[in-house]
């Protein structure tokens, strides 16, 4: 697109010709200073508590910075990424995050939609529905964690109680390397996945009617129409609604610190939790900021990819 | 075969809107019917009706002889425009043309044969690779206007497809509209609001108000004898003026319609055929187009000009009928006729185009036949 004035082209007969740039006028530098003194405090306040960090962690990760010795003496170039990225324990907890966030957004998003789809041809109660959807969603993770260790405990829990009436064996739901993983996965869909339902409803909502009369004359049953318009007049809000939960997702932090602390040995070690650890157990800043910083390479990298993707389906 | 037929068909939604009223209606093979009235009369759900997009609450439709009360849209071999066009947005425009035809398993060749045929038919050759969005109005018009023809389907139902054009656009998508019926012959049940696509459009319209078919006729039919106030007052624009008088022995014998300082003698036979509302209350319409300037064509009356309003071809006289103060009429007169505010004018008003209609039924009194 080529920029504009607002005046200019306009009533002219020639808005697909190329105009030559017209001298700003008075007008303009006024709607530009006010424009900027608009914007101007939300763009500090950005900057402050969102660039300024970026950078101080890209600072710190090229420094042998440790809480024992707090400086920034040393300079040490790509070492703590190297170091990183060659330590198996670190590899190991990306890998778990990997496939944490691909399971939980699948489930969630699988889940959500058919929930959403329900729900989008629910006339009465639909307000009900909505609260009882969005509980979890007003819940504080740590609360959330907190009351599922409660239900999981192997002894005293009620999912394992109520497990047993119907003559289940009691599961080691936190406690085993097998199931924990899964278990938070759980846990987590029970929290987020109102988040997918209201986001795709939404979506749904605002879909125009009218092309699905002219498919359902058009020949098309229920299947054919959600097939061929529904899905994709709703990809757009399925890319948003997918890139926002993954990005949700790759944080995941609370859950783990209240339920498992990365445990059973290293089965719920998710790369959140392990930065933490090499920085506040460890008191390596600096080798936690070089993973910090890989862990958003990679995490950028990954929404721009699927954006694009995304978009070059649409 | 594709005649339409409505039997008593009602409407109730489950809100308790009763949005059409036993509806009866015939539409003939081959025939351009309108359905015409003003918003919310009933006539678009008439038409959802018939496509099947909503369920009939009573009554039967039957179309090309098979009662399709019961049957899906896609298996009543109708296809349907809508008013604002409901082109799949994420299509191209030859992916729009297809998807009827791809879902009713048409062969890929005879799909490409067939989009060919209507692009050329409707001149959107080159826009088949774009989609709706790149369109302008007259564009996705013809796009929605080819979805439908290429499937050949036993009737079109159109719901407003002109609205939403510029005046010049609709103008000149109407005359490609009576050719194309021309020229397929099939049954086509256009919805609209606008008078004058009734009128240059259809072979008959069916006039509706408050879900209530009101008359149905050719269009000239309706025009000439509208069955009622409504009917006087909404065909035609301006529509035929209606006033308050009363029906007065004239002198020298027979009747008049009597107005405020106007008297207008009723023609003989018309005269016998409402007697016995000789001395009532009666409205009176009058058609703008019958008042003349010259002499000889009526028995004359006077206006007092309230206002004129230049439209080019002809100029919309508003004035006072009979005495100044009375209510305001529209007189249609000839190019660069011109009056000034309070100025009077001498009218001649052809007495056979006087129309009387009962003050409480507003139905029309009876009038000779032409």
């Amino acid at each position: 697109m080529d920029r504009r004035s607002p005046h200019q082209g306009e009533g002219n007969g020639l808005s697909g010709s190329r105009i030559p740039a017209m001298p700003r006028t008075a007008i303009d530098r006024a709607d530009a200073r006010f424009g900027w003194m608009m914007a101007g405090p939300a763009l500090a306040t950005l900057f402050l508590v969102i660039l300024f960090p970026v950078f101080w962690a890209l600072f710190t990760s090229v420094h042998d910075y440790t809480l024992i010795n707090p400086n920034f003496d040393s300079y040490t170039g790509a070492g703590n990424f190297r170091r990183a990225l060659s330590d198996p324990e670190f590899r190991h907890s990306l890998g778990l995050t990997a496939f944490f966030v691909a399971a939980v957004v699948m489930l969630e998003f699988l889940l959500g939609f058919t929930v959403a789809l329900m729900l989008n041809t629910v006339e009465r109660l639909k307000p009900v529905y909505y609260a009882i959807l969005l509980c979890p969603l007003l819940m504080n993770p740590v609360v959330v964690g907190l009351i599922w260790r409660m239900f999981l405990h192997p002894s005293l829990g009620i999912v394992n109680y109520l497990l047993g009436l119907v003559g289940i064996a009691p599961v080691n739901w936190l406690g085993s390397t097998k199931v924990a993983l899964w278990t938070i996965v759980m846990v987590d869909i029970w929290h987020q996945v109102s988040f997918m339902v209201v986001l795709l409803l939404a979506g749904l909502s605002a879909l125009p009617r009218e092309p699905y009369e002219a498919a359902r004359v058009d020949g098309a049953n229920a299947l054919q129409s959600f097939w061929h318009i529904t899905l994709p007049l709703m990809l757009p809000v399925i890319v948003v609604t997918l890139l926002i939960r993954l990005i949700f997702a790759v944080r995941t932090y609370d859950l783990i610190y209240i339920m498992t602390r990365g445990g059973p040995g290293v089965a719920t070690d998710l790369v959140s939790y392990f930065i933490y650890r090499t920085a506040f157990v460890s008191l390596n800043i600096g080798e936690a900021s070089a993973m910090a910083i890989v862990l958003m390479a990679i995490v950028m990298a990954l929404t721009a990819f699927l954006y694009r993707y995304m978009r070059s389906l649409t | 075969m594709a005649a339409i037929t409505l039997d008593q068909v009602d409407k109730i939604y489950p809100n308790g809107v009763h949005a059409v009223r036993a509806v009866s209606l015939d539409v003939r093979d081959g025939e351009f019917m309108i359905l015409l009235g003003p918003s919310g009369c009933g006539k678009s759900t008439t038409l959802r009706l018939i496509a099947g997009l909503e369920s009939v609450s009573r009554g039967t439709i039957s179309i090309g002889g098979r009662t399709v009360n019961d049957v899906d849209p896609a298996d009543r071999d109708i296809a349907i425009v809508f008013q604002n066009y409901a082109l799949y947005p994420h299509m191209t425009v030859a992916q729009n043309l297809a998807f009827g035809l791809k879902l009713r398993r048409i062969g890929r060749d005879e799909i490409a044969r067939r989009i060919g045929a209507i692009a050329e038919t409707l001149g959107i050759g080159e826009l088949l690779g774009r989609k709706p969005r790149e369109l302008s109005g007259g564009q996705r018009q013809r796009v929605a206007l080819g979805r439908a023809l290429v499937r050949q389907p036993k009737a079109f139902l159109l719901d407003e497809p002109l609205s939403n054009l510029d005046a010049k656009l609709r103008a000149s998508m109407r005359t490609e509209l009576i050719k194309l019926h021309r020229q397929l012959g099939n049954t086509i049940v256009h919805v609209t609001h606008d008078q004058v696509e009734a009128m240059t459009m259809g072979e008959r319209i069916c006039i509706m108000r408050d879900g209530v078919v009101v008359q149905t006729g050719p269009p000239m039919a309706v025009y000439r004898e509208p069955v009622d106030t409504f009917v006087a007052g909404f065909l035609a624009s301006p529509p035929m003026n209606l006033l308050e008088g009363r029906l007065e022995p004239a002198p020298g014998g027979g009747l008049a319609a009597g107005l405020d300082g106007v008297s207008l003698r009723l023609p003989e036979d018309q005269a016998e055929l409402v007697h016995r509302h000789a001395g009532q209350a009666v409205i009176i319409g009058l058609r703008p187009e019958d008042f003349h300037l010259a002499p000889g064509r009526g028995q004359p009356v006077d206006a007092h000009a309230v206002a004129t309003e230049v439209l080019g071809p002809e100029v919309i006289l508003v004035a006072a009928l009979g005495q100044p103060g009375n209510p305001e009429i529209m007189i249609r007169c000839p190019r660069g006729f011109s009056a000034a505010p309070g100025e009077r004018i001498s009218f001649h008003y052809d007495r056979r185009e006087i129309h009387l209609f009962d003050v409480t039924t507003r139905r029309a009194l009876p009038r000779p036949r032409a």
